[in-house]
């Protein structure tokens, strides 16, 4: 059985009967790098966030298995110690916490409650020096560790420094929004890289994202493309350049009639 | 007991018995009600009472002078010679009221003036407190440290504090106000800083859960002056405290941050001005509030610019984070400006933790109460960072913490 299984995934935006996914089915495996391309509003950021567990939405109907536990059944902080990770489109700045003690306090919740059960926190050094191999590899001044995370990064800043908490926690399945977003071609370049580094038979990871861009860097195994709150049409890396010459719009019409 | 100072007692008394307990009609007490408070029920403290003083924060280290004020009077007074070789003055305020009466007449009850109630009601009936007069050009790195406690239930404490810095002089004072017993506590802080004096200046008020605590802090601010003042308010049943400052000469800097964590039924009240009646002045003031439980707090705040007051830079800000339905902050912010060309600026929120900042940090594995704490205390860091000393910082925010539960 693939590791993530989606099945007739519905969701609402909370609170009201405004419906953005309308059932989704989806299975990948670890080792696997899915993208999933779209329009705006087909709902592509929805399934990211209710993937991770975001108040604003609410799942109606479905299932989301992930290493054979039911997602749906946990808050976003259990997801993450499950395995799961986003990288958000828009981070968040968390003024007054440092880069290096907000992803201390992140990988010492991922270690505590292990086998034993105990704390087990990671020694300082030993994450020192993890952390600043990972700010190497993403091209991050070694300073940016004691500033407040995100707390006047520009949007390319950003995006490599959810990457590099994405590093530091070792997810099995990364779900990467719109990552490419705000990167100029030097950005991509280095963010694309340090997935691809991480990437590994442990780990599967689900692409999220308007353009094709990034698929030059990141090698997709397949791609399903969204329209409306539905997966219309899935296939290999070669129907990123379809959809370049044809656009969402005519491939939406085409499998409506089809 | 010199003459000139049973006169300004006297003056004192006069405007006490005039002046009424305030009501919420008062501008400065519309958020703040007394209706609840039985005055009588307090017993003025007028000697010390003997004994050991708890609960500080910020004592720990190395003083250039040390005092606590228990109930009605100093119990511990040191000073350390190497500083008071520098002709630097610092001791009990009633135990140098003679000696030092020229350092003292100009001062005391000239910068806080006896037209307000408490101010007018400490003026005549305060019994002891703290001298503090840096000469001119003097430094002194250590800094100095005054606690005040109620020993005994139901006293009465009024304290009284002289703070002057002569022209270039630099010092740090550290004023807590300790838990001890439930009581009143009636104090006023006269601070005067003459030309290129630079003064830090941290208040912690720690009351009792039952204890009454007003107070007036005015400073005066010359020429190029600065003023660094930190507020950390976390105590106390009804608290009502003014902090003023006056920037009188051109080019002074005032800057006011404050912390407060109100839980419980706590009332929290902060009065505060921001005086230009100089040209080419700064002033800045940062305070934000955590608000559990049924707690309250209410800030306001008046931005005055003088004539003449040119190139005034005035900036206020009040951010309150409520972690409580029935939580209440009320902020007020005020400008009063009678000059063109200056930049004044203002803000003021109330909000709860933003749920989606929240999910941010839940979906780093981070559990939810402790991704609370941690927007909790990233929040109030802002205001803290603005504090110079390392240590002084970190104290203040582990004690703080202490209050905020995990929810």
């Amino acid at each position: 059985m693939p590791d993530l299984v989606i099945r007739n995934l519905h969701a609402n935006i909370t609170d009201t009967d405004t419906e953005i996914l309308k059932g989704i089915d989806l299975e990948m495996s670890k080792g696997e790098i899915h993208a999933i391309m779209g329009p705006n509003g087909s709902g592509k950021s929805t399934l990211s966030h209710v993937l991770m567990g975001h108040p604003g939405y609410e799942v109606t109907e479905g299932e989301v298995m992930f290493e054979g536990v039911n997602l749906l059944d946990m808050a976003a902080d259990e997801r993450s110690r499950a395995g799961l990770f986003l990288s958000f489109q828009y981070p968040f700045a968390v003024p007054g916490v440092t880069v290096a003690n907000f992803i201390r306090m992140a990988v010492n919740a991922h270690r505590k409650g292990g086998p034993d059960g105990a704390d087990n926190p990671v020694r300082i050094p030993e994450f020192r020096k993890q952390l600043m191999e990972a700010m190497e590899m993403l091209e991050i001044d070694k300073s940016m560790a004691s500033r407040s995370l995100n707390d006047g990064f520009s949007g390319g800043e950003k995006k490599r420094f959810e990457i590099l908490q994405m590093a530091m926690l070792k997810p099995r399945l990364a779900i990467l929004d719109e990552t490419d977003s705000g990167l100029d071609i030097d950005a991509l370049r280095i963010v694309s890289g340090g997935i691809n580094a991480l990437m590994g038979p442990d780990m599967g990871t689900l692409i999220i994202t308007h353009y094709q861009r990034i698929l030059d860097y990141v090698q997709p195994d397949r791609i399903h493309v969204l329209v409306d709150g539905r997966i219309v049409r899935s296939g290999g890396a070669e129907l990123a350049k379809e959809l370049e010459t044809t656009g969402y719009a005519e491939m939406a019409n085409k499998e409506a009639v089809s | 007991m010199s003459t000139w100072l049973e006169e300004r007692r006297a003056t004192a008394a006069e405007q006490n018995e005039a002046l009424g307990v305030p009501s919420l009609s008062d501008e400065h007490w519309r958020f703040t009600s007394l209706r609840g408070v039985d005055f009588a029920a307090f017993t003025p403290a007028v000697v010390a009472t003997a004994g050991e003083a708890t609960g500080a924060i910020l004592a720990e280290g190395d003083h250039a002078g040390r005092i606590v004020m228990r109930d009605g009077g100093v119990v511990v007074d040191e000073f350390s010679a190497e500083v008071s070789a520098q002709g630097v003055v610092f001791g009990s305020l009633a135990r140098l009221a003679d000696d030092h009466a020229a350092l003292i007449e100009p001062l005391l009850g000239t910068i806080v003036g006896y037209d307000e109630k408490f101010a007018a009601e400490n003026g005549a009936l305060w019994t002891d407190g703290v001298l503090l007069h840096v000469p001119a050009g003097v430094k002194v790195q250590l800094p100095f440290h005054v606690a005040y406690e109620i020993a005994t239930p139901a006293a009465a404490q009024q304290w009284r504090m002289l703070i002057s810095l002569g022209e270039g002089a630099e010092a740090t004072l550290v004023e807590e106000h300790l838990p001890g017993q439930p009581g009143y506590a009636n104090g006023v802080a006269e601070l005067q800083l003459a030309a290129t004096a630079h003064l830090t200046y941290v208040v912690v008020q720690d009351r009792h859960d039952e204890t009454v605590h007003f107070a007036a802090h005015r400073a005066e601010i010359a020429k190029d002056a600065t003023l660094e003042w930190s507020a950390c308010s976390i105590g106390a049943k009804t608290g009502k405290t003014r902090m003023e400052t006056r920037l009188t000469g051109e080019g002074s800097t005032g800057r006011l941050s404050a912390v407060y964590v109100v839980d419980g039924k706590r009332h929290l009240d902060l009065d505060t001005t921001q005086e230009h009646d100089a040209p080419n002045a700064v002033s800045d003031l940062a305070f934000k509030g955590v608000l559990l439980d049924s707690a309250r707090s209410v800030w306001r705040g008046v931005i005055r610019v003088a004539e003449g007051a040119q190139g005034t830079d005035a900036y206020q800000e009040n951010r309150n984070l409520m972690l409580s339905p029935t939580a209440r902050a009320d902020s007020i912010p005020g400008l009063e400006i009678d000059t063109n060309d200056v930049r004044c600026t203002h803000g003021a929120t109330a909000g709860p933790v933003d749920p989606i900042l929240k999910f941010y940090l839940m979906s780093r594995g981070i559990p939810q109460a402790e991704a609370e704490r941690m927007i909790v205390e990233g929040f109030l860091e802002e205001a803290l960072e603005r504090i110079p000393d390392l240590r002084i910082r970190e104290a203040l925010t582990t004690a703080i913490m202490r209050r905020v539960p995990l929810v």
